[in-house]
């Protein structure tokens, strides 16, 4: 039996029940005998000698206890997510267009953690370049639902959650942009968390909409999400966009709760709208009606630009995207198949590297090119640019009288596999919660709260100001104790 | 809106560097036709007088030093920059050739 959390395998590291190389190859043979497809690489070699290089110092150099200040992962095995670069280990984003890429550093995230003491198992599935809600556009096959295999995991990190929720990993990285953590935590039933952009650096990140992304953790316990976001979170000389405002003590957050004033819980009343599955809204007010119980308030607040935050994500988003992806011309990295080698011009050489995209990649792509193109760029992009600004205005003004924002993380829980893959428009309203605080680079996190009558799970979606990352942890943690008493 | 029709897609397909089967076309007319038209939404939001925001922080960006990183060599003992290069000539990077 593998402890919860980090802080009791930690305890049976030091007692001796339980060693990083057993716990390495527990994790190792699950994977061998799992079906979900949520590992595109497993690393079982490297993991297993740095499991075993941890066994051996635990006893030789730290004295057989967890030297948890200077390694607070001591030994943890982690997934991590396949847009994330590992120096020597392929990395592929889910697409064809990486599959032999084998990059030549390792991702600031990733690198922190391994510096830890955390045991990197292997490369995690995921929608093709991160863009997509079911994890159903990875050109690997998708990732099954953790306990329903005929559903999807949410996506895009969909490997990352059914890895964490199906024991393939102790926790995993994975990465958000419109609510490519939050969404796949819910379906699968785990924590999951975006820290505010600027947090932890991209470093190594593969881009897909670079000022949206953000790396971040998903976890079994709000704690262990805070333990591993503390560490990989601070400035990075490698990525110009990293925030230089301290780091607090996130994971003492995490544990502690809400110790002070009672919690002002706010409601945004354009998020609580017809559409959402009776069950998911009965559990997302049951959750707000227990911690009221416990002492919170609730207050109605509004962010009266929701409904457009949808249209703006999927201008801003696909034009990012779509000048990031001008990367993949199969010159220094990636592949180049022999059309491309015989193409009569460059224009033909890059459209034959580039068909190795797959066809959201494509759609995306060409609506970011529409989007930027002149003529349009002032219509889209730049109105979408303002009105970003005003959803951000929206935040900033309901934050003067709460301290966390409550919503579903999705309107439904998850859904069956080719349910909305042919209808795009259909998929991108899967995100409509999540959109708004990437929008506004706010920390947000999904926590479980309860199940539909199908035994899917519902998370509860939490956002915070701008680096109160305390905050929100602390009201995750809250969520976390209603939901299993 | 502009109406999103196969001349459309086709010459964004051509400046985005991508070949598209005539089969993907009709696709793409129609979920980018459904796209813009939810996306035209944007048109009713009173965006007057204010500022676009472009970038997920209000700092201004840090610079680094401008300095050589060397990624030293992989196990072949080629420069590990080049290890997953398609092709390679001399220590770079080989592209095919541009003029006939």
């Amino acid at each position: 039996m593998i402890p919860e959390t980090i802080r009791e395998v930690h305890d049976a590291f030091d007692s001796g029940v339980l060693t990083p190389l057993f716990l390495t190859e527990a994790y190792l043979t699950r994977i061998a005998e799992s079906r979900h497809n949520a590992y595109l690489t497993v690393c079982a070699e490297s993991a297993r000698a740095r499991a075993s290089d941890w066994t051996r110092r635990l006893q030789d150099e730290f004295g057989g206890k967890v030297p948890r200040s200077s390694h607070p992962l001591y030994g943890i095995p982690l997934g991590i997510k396949d847009v994330l670069v590992t120096e020597g280990i392929r990395t592929t984003c889910a697409s064809r267009i990486l599959e032999n890429y084998l990059p030549p550093y390792t991702a600031t995230a990733v690198a922190k953690l391994e510096a830890a003491g955390a045991i990197t198992l292997g490369k995690l599935n995921l929608d093709e370049f991160a863009m997509g809600s079911s994890n159903e556009n990875s050109a690997f096959g998708p990732v099954l639902h953790p306990t329903h295999p005929d559903r999807v995991p949410g996506g895009s990190s969909g490997g990352s959650g059914t890895a964490v929720a199906a024991g393939l990993c102790f926790a995993a990285l994975g990465t958000d942009t419109g609510g490519s953590i939050r969404l796949p935590a819910s379906f699968c039933g785990i924590v999951g968390l975006k820290p505010t952009y600027g947090r932890i650096s991209r470093y190594g990140q593969i881009a897909f909409a670079s000022s949206l992304d953000q790396i971040g953790p998903m976890t079994r316990t709000v704690e262990d999400a805070a333990r591993i976001a503390e560490v990989m979170a601070g400035v990075d000389p490698m990525d110009s966009t990293t925030a230089s405002v301290a780091v607090g003590d996130w994971s003492g957050a995490a544990s502690a709760g809400c110790k002070n004033a009672p919690l002002r819980i706010g409601v945004p009343k354009e998020y609580f709208i017809d559409g959402i599955d009776a069950p998911v809204r009965a559990a997302i007010d049951s959750a707000i009606e227990g911690m009221k119980a416990r002492g919170a308030t609730v207050v109605p607040v509004s962010l009266p630009h929701t409904e457009h935050a949808v249209s703006t994500y999927y201008v801003i988003a696909v034009s990012e995207a779509s000048s990031n992806l001008s990367r993949f011309d199969g010159v220094r990295f990636g592949v180049r198949p022999p059309e491309a080698i015989q193409a009569k011009s460059p224009a033909e050489y890059y459209k034959k590297v580039r068909a190795n995209f797959g066809p959201e990649v494509k759609r995306r792509i060409i609506l970011g090119t529409f989007a930027l193109s002149s003529g349009y760029y002032d219509a889209y992009y730049q109105k979408a640019a303002r009105v970003r600004r005003l959803m951000r205005e929206d935040f900033e003004k309901a934050f003067e009288t709460c301290d966390v924002i409550v919503s579903p993380v999705s309107p439904t829980t998850a859904f069956k596999l080719g349910e909305k893959s042919k209808n795009p428009l259909q998929m991108y309203l899967t995100d409509i919660f999540t959109i708004p605080a990437s929008m506004a680079g706010l920390p947000a996190m999904s926590v479980p709260v309860g199940s539909d009558q199908n035994g899917l799970s519902i998370g509860i979606h939490l956002i915070a100001p701008r680096f109160q990352e305390e905050v929100l942890l602390s009201a995750a943690r809250e969520f976390e104790k209603g939901a299993r008493t | 809106m502009s109406d999103v029709n196969e001349a459309l897609i086709r010459k964004l397909a051509e400046l985005s560097r991508l070949e598209l089967e005539d089969s993907e076309i009709a696709g793409y007319v129609k979920s980018i036709g459904d796209i813009l038209g939810h996306v035209d939404q944007l048109r009713s939001v009173d965006t007057r007088g204010v500022e676009p925001m472009l970038y997920g922080i209000d700092e201004d960006l840090r610079l680094r030093e401008d300095v050589v990183m060397d990624f030293g060599l992989d196990a072949n003992g080629r420069p590990r920059i080049l290890s997953s290069a398609p092709e390679t000539i001399d220590g770079g990077f080989k592209v095919p050739p541009i003029l006939g």
